[in-house]
């Protein structure tokens, strides 16, 4: 198979966009899936909302509203320019920022799912031994979730990598910057190049098919045997 | 004149109580009759009553789980007052589940080890390898939870609590799905004998009075959302019986330890030697046994019987007779400052013209002796 050169590195970009979103969502996902678990108020309907909203509303939606986020021409924009050391729009820092949003719920869902089936329970009988809540998260609710963890990862990580409409609003296709798979896929076809498409894509695919057959391999392995707790099937694709 | 109060979760000094006591607690389940507890700082109480009275809302609302209104305090610290409450994790309590609650993803050593991680009064070493043992986890030791059937996954939930060493120890019908011989055996001597050495305050919560026989002196009684103090068992044990809770009878009976030969306990009854045959082997000279007598397993003779097989013969008074509704008589008898009944047929009551306060042998095998 011959690829270009411009093509590895769409596609080098797009596993490090994927990886650095799965990571970034992972660190803020736990706390927030678990806070939102134990939360009894009202307004936790109103942040699950907030949450899956990105699952439903087309990505140029996200992109358009993300865009007017980044504009220099109003505050947060201006803040976040000089936080970020310069624009976020068609810059890669941008793509992980709107990637974190728009992944969110693929990391939460899987999380909250597993943490609301069996996160009470194991909480409670944890501070009924004199475990603190943060050591309870830490040392009984994730080695309880780590099917659900992995699923979470992986949905995050395979639906990152098929990102476009978000990356088309304020990415654009800067080569080595902004531009990823399936940017250069798009560009491939616009410029009838199908054979190039064709490498790419099927690519694409290849890595996504691997990913997840592997997750559910891992998903199987980690979930406890014999047991029959919601959680602890191997959910690749919790979500549909 | 101004008041101190103690301070809220913090030790204090100005009460003289250092044991639970619980002031007007209400719960959504006893609106009209608050709770009302004093207990001392160590002991084991048994706490029963009818299905759906409420013991497991008073567990968790001791333990800070459950929303509750009134005054709370252990060790001279205040867990609760009013609707202020301290955490589960900084009271110095343990809370057993029903449904046990193992820690899902880990072996059963991990949950062990966590639990002791966490204790405020670590165990050392050799005890925990002496309970595992005594509880037989040591095979299971390394298996995942979710692989332990109900009567295990019971059984390392009341270890993973004893690991955990709290001075106020919660139980929530713990052993309900252990095999009742392994129960009567081996878990619950071991537990008395395991309390004996590191005490702690043990409200151990059961619909099994032999249970709570073998391991209480007193017992808290709770009956529509209503809790009593601590009460003698016999009072407890004639409630259940007239709640229909109750099935057969059994006495508990107390005896000091004298010699251990081939497999025969000789135990001291205020100076009279019984013998028991099926022996979990951690006694000591001079240790005081608990054990139970069934009802339905003594004979009764006018005269000393001869030699026979049945090893132990006890003199006893007998103090009271009971028409029971299937025909039986239920004979109450006293020796040796203890009291214990024994069920025997009308025929059998008419046929040896049985009369209160008269002089009787009591008959019963060396195997019977349940609970040692």
């Amino acid at each position: 198979m011959n690829i270009a050169a411009a093509d590895w590195q769409a596609l080098w970009l797009t596993l490090k966009l994927a990886g650095l979103t799965t990571l970034l969502l992972f660190i803020i996902g736990v706390p927030l899936a678990w806070k939102l678990s134990q939360w009894q108020s009202r307004w936790r309907h109103g942040i699950e909302v907030l949450i899956t909203l990105p699952l439903v509303l087309p990505p140029t939606v996200l992109g358009f509203y993300l865009l007017l986020l980044f504009s220099p021409n109003y505050a947060p924009g201006q803040w976040l320019s000089q936080l970020f050391d310069g624009p976020l729009v068609f810059s890669f820092t941008g793509l992980v920022f709107a990637s974190v949003i728009y992944s969110l719920p693929f990391m939460v869902q899987p999380l909250l799912a597993a943490f609301n089936a069996n996160g009470q329970r194991l909480t409670q009988a944890a501070a009924a031994l004199g475990i603190p809540p943060w050591a309870a998260l830490l040392k009984v609710l994730l080695p309880a979730s780590r099917a659900a963890i992995v699923s979470a990862c992986a949905l995050t990580f395979a639906h990152t990598l098929g990102e476009f409409g978000v990356v088309l609003m304020i990415g654009g296709a800067i080569p080595g910057e902004t531009q990823v798979v399936s940017i250069a896929l798009y560009q491939h076809v616009e410029a009838m190049e199908y054979g190039a498409a064709h490498r790419l894509a099927l690519m694409l695919m290849g890595i996504t098919t691997v990913l997840l057959l592997a997750a559910r391999w891992l998903g199987h392995r980690l979930a406890p045997r014999g047991s029959n707790n919601e959680q602890a099937k191997p959910v690749v694709g919790v979500l549909g | 004149m101004e008041i101190t109060l103690p301070l809220f979760g913090t030790a204090s000094t100005t009460s003289d109580s250092t044991g639970l006591s619980v002031t007007g607690l209400v719960t959504s389940l006893n609106a009209a009759t608050p709770w009302q507890l004093e207990l001392p700082a160590s002991g084991v109480f048994g706490l029963t009553g009818p299905s759906g009275s409420g013991k497991s809302t008073l567990l968790a609302a001791l333990a800070g789980q459950r929303h509750c209104r009134g005054h709370i305090t252990f060790a001279n610290t205040v867990w609760q007052r009013g609707r202020r409450a301290l955490a589960t994790h900084k009271r110095t309590l343990s809370l057993g589940f029903q449904d046990s609650r193992l820690f899902a993803g880990q072996s059963v050593a991990d949950n062990l080890a966590l639990a002791r991680r966490y204790s405020r009064r670590p165990l050392p070493e050799e005890e925990c390898g002496r309970l595992l043992e005594a509880f037989g986890i040591e095979p299971l030791l390394y298996q995942p939870v979710e692989l332990l059937s109900g009567g295990e996954a019971q059984r390392v939930a009341v270890l993973r609590q004893l690991f955990n060493n709290a001075p106020l120890q919660l139980f929530d019908e713990p052993l309900s799905a252990v095999d009742r011989a392994q129960v009567l055996r081996r878990l619950l001597p071991t537990l008395r004998d395991f309390w004996a050495r590191y005490p702690a305050l043990v409200i151990w919560t059961s619909h099994d009075f032999d249970e709570i026989q073998l391991l209480a002196q007193r017992c808290l009684w709770m009956d529509s959302a209503n809790l009593s103090a601590p009460l003698p068992l016999p009072e407890v044990a004639q409630r259940l019986d007239s709640h229909g809770v109750g099935d057969s009878c059994r006495s508990r009976i107390e005896a000091r330890v004298e010699s251990l030969n081939d497999g025969l306990l000789t135990l001291d009854l205020g100076g009279i030697s019984i013998f028991a045959d099926r022996v979990a082997g951690h006694y000591r000279k001079g240790d005081t046994a608990a054990f139970l007598l069934e009802a339905g397993d003594i004979s009764l003779s006018v005269e000393k019987p001869g030699l026979s097989s049945i090893l132990n013969c006890l003199q006893v008074t007998l103090v009271a007779k009971q028409n029971l509704t299937d025909g039986r008589i239920r004979l109450r008898l006293a020796a040796a400052d203890q009291v214990f009944y024994a069920d025997i047929s009308r025929l059998s009551c008419e046929r040896l013209e049985l009369r209160e306060g008269t002089t009787y042998f009591a008959q019963f095998k060396a195997g019977s002796l349940a609970g040692l």
